[in-house]
């Protein structure tokens, strides 16, 4: 029991079958309680109506699969787990939810009555799944115990990565690019100025039309430091305080 | 037998890695103080004990006995929950750093000293820290405060920004000693009088720039302080916490200036290499506590130096000069490495001077 603990607390690797055999007592109750905290956590974050409540809930799914991965020995997956999913996605998902200040989700009525049969069928082919792979690993003999003293480590993973998975590596690389190219393409789209002008931050971009009501629909930007100097540069200095008289 | 012995020298050891930690941590604090003082021509605290060095426990004593205030229209669950994050966080990654070399003890026998030896030691680092971010965000989200949350935004956009930098200038490490965890790494470093090994002395240099920089806007201190710029946010995202709470949150931050201090020794200093460690192993801690001493009093001088930064400043510094340079740290080691222009310079410089990596 300790010993497996131990090497869960030290990061080290537990893989020998002889080793599985002997904690499976420890590896089991380790398992209950992650996969415990990350179903809590799961139904939490769907039941949940404050969304910020929903994210951190998500965040607490992702840690608990995190430390799953650490019992079954994969600790660089579960680094990265932490370091994608918690660290870089969730924050920018409570960065949005904080930006937007998202209200309560209100109670609906539920409509789509009709799918909860098909919700039921699915959840129901699901646990079949789960149970025939418990009976099918259970009557397969013993799982083979060679050359997996390396799997799941950081450099294993790097070397399967450059040779024989590069292709679909660098392909997944380009779809990222791609992906983040066109976020930027479709929000910089339909901006409110013209190409050409700059803002900086601490001047002013004005148009004729704000500054001198009278004049004629003219969208012509100026960037100037000050409402006054935008009003001298447009040459209507004065015209729009006249107005007020 | 053996097991249960491993184990209470493993709490042990987390104890006694923890103690050093937090009293360093409150040493630091009055450190900051008394520097801060000497820089803007004044005395700072010196009357609680000699000197002020009671000053920490004071400090704490009244931490403890002010009344803690709770916002009326907080969202109380997660302003509970923020500062726990945030020190939690903080804290975690003291477990991975090597403190020294292999020691021999009396009764014990032989022991290394570091808590935990992991395999990804450094992606554990970046993923607690990165966890960090939530108790700032949080802090400014939960105090139904606008200053909370403008701050807890800033630090979270900041934050994210710099971790790309960061993330990126430690990869020159990671290519020159191939390795992730960070025991081999100091290992690796020994090298002639345990000083020329350093990774800063070879190809790293422009690495440690872009760390140190990205390591002191991580940290929200001065001149990347905007997330709690008191000029313009009150005190940003820790407006509304007092009493322990603001304690948890002061201490999250200096206990993270210390882990950042650790891991640049750790990767670019050498960790507890030195003149004479392989004679006497003891010597390595304190070199290892010296060179964080030394970045800690950097950290300081740099608080007492420099002025804050414009936001829209920081984040173009992040993107478009601090990221660029940190890619074109991982080109220049790759190609270096690929070369085998290092191994080359270290043979040649064994065999004219003597010294070699």
């Amino acid at each position: 029991m300790i010993a497996v603990l131990l090497c869960v607390l030290r990061g080290e690797r537990i893989l020998t079958t002889e080793d599985t055999e002997k904690h499976k007592a420890m590896l089991g109750l380790l398992f209950i309680l992650f996969a415990g905290m990350a179903v809590g956590c799961a139904i939490s974050m769907v039941v949940q109506r404050n969304p910020l409540y929903g994210a951190i809930s998500l965040i607490g799914v992702f840690i608990s699969l995190s430390c799953l991965y650490v019992t079954l020995a994969a600790p660089f997956i579960a680094a990265v787990q932490v370091i994608v999913y918690a660290g870089a996605i969730m924050v920018l998902v409570v960065f949005v939810i904080m930006l937007l200040n998202v209200e309560d989700e209100e109670r609906q009525p539920l409509r789509l009555r009709a799918l909860v049969p098909i919700a039921i069928g699915l959840a129901a082919i699901l646990f079949a799944e789960t149970a025939f792979i418990i009976v099918f690993v259970h009557s397969s003999p013993g799982t083979p115990t060679t050359n997996i003293s390396d799997v799941g480590l950081t450099s294993s993973i790097g070397a399967g990565l450059f040779t024989t998975y590069l292709l679909p590596f660098e392909i997944t690389s380009i779809l990222l690019l791609m992906a983040v190219v066109g976020a930027m393409t479709l929000a910089r789209r339909g901006g409110l100025l013209p190409r050409n002008v700059v803002v900086v931050p601490g001047f002013q971009v004005l148009a004729k039309e704000v500054l001198d009501p009278r004049s004629t629909p003219d969208l012509t930007p100026v960037v100037a430091r000050s409402t006054e100097e935008g009003e001298q540069l447009l040459g209507v200095a004065g015209a729009a305080h006249a107005d007020d008289e | 037998m053996e097991d249960l012995k491993h184990l209470v020298l493993l709490m042990i050891g987390i104890l006694v890695a923890f103690t050093v930690v937090m009293t360093m941590v409150a040493y630091t604090v009055l450190a900051e103080r008394r520097v801060l003082g000497f820089i803007q021509g004044r005395l700072g605290p010196n009357r609680v004990g000699p000197g002020g060095a009671l000053q920490p426990f004071a400090d704490l004593l009244k931490f403890i006995l002010k009344e803690d205030i709770v916002p009326d229209k907080s969202t109380r669950f997660v302003y509970f929950l923020a500062p726990v994050i945030a020190t939690t966080a903080a804290l975690m990654t003291i477990v991975v750093y090597p403190f020294g070399p292999e020691i021999h003890l009396p009764i014990i026998g032989t022991i290394r000293l570091v808590i935990a030896r992991f395999d990804v030691g450094l992606l554990y680092v970046l993923g607690v820290t990165s966890v960090g971010v939530y108790g700032i965000a949080l802090a400014g989200w939960s105090s139904n405060n606008k200053y909370s949350l403008m701050g807890g935004l800033r630090s979270s956009a900041q934050m994210i920004s710099y971790e790309l930098a960061l993330g990126l200038a430690l990869i020159g490490v990671i290519l020159q000693s191939g390795t992730l965890d960070l025991y081999s790494i100091v290992e690796q470093q020994s090298g002639h009088l345990g000083i020329t090994g350093w990774n800063l002395i070879w190809v790293q240099p422009l690495g440690f720039v872009v760390y140190l920089i990205a390591a002191i806007a991580e940290t929200n201190r001065v001149p990347f302080d905007l997330p709690e710029a008191e000029t313009e946010l009150v005190a940003g995202f820790h407006t509304e916490y007092s009493a322990m709470k603001f304690a948890l949150f002061f201490l999250a931050e200096y206990v993270n200036m210390f882990t950042v201090s650790m891991l640049a020794t750790t990767l670019f200093l050498g960790g507890w290499n030195g003149p004479f460690v392989h004679q006497l192993p003891w010597l390595g801690v304190f070199y290892f506590l010296g060179k964080v001493i030394f970045f800690l009093f950097f950290y300081i001088w740099l608080r007492g130096t420099l002025p804050r930064f414009r936001f829209d400043q920081l984040m173009g510094f992040g993107w478009k000069f601090l990221m660029p340079l940190a890619i074109i740290n991982i080109v220049l080691t790759a190609t270096i490495q690929w070369s085998g222009a290092f191994d080359y310079l270290a043979k040649f410089l064994k065999t004219t001077t003597g010294w070699g990596g």
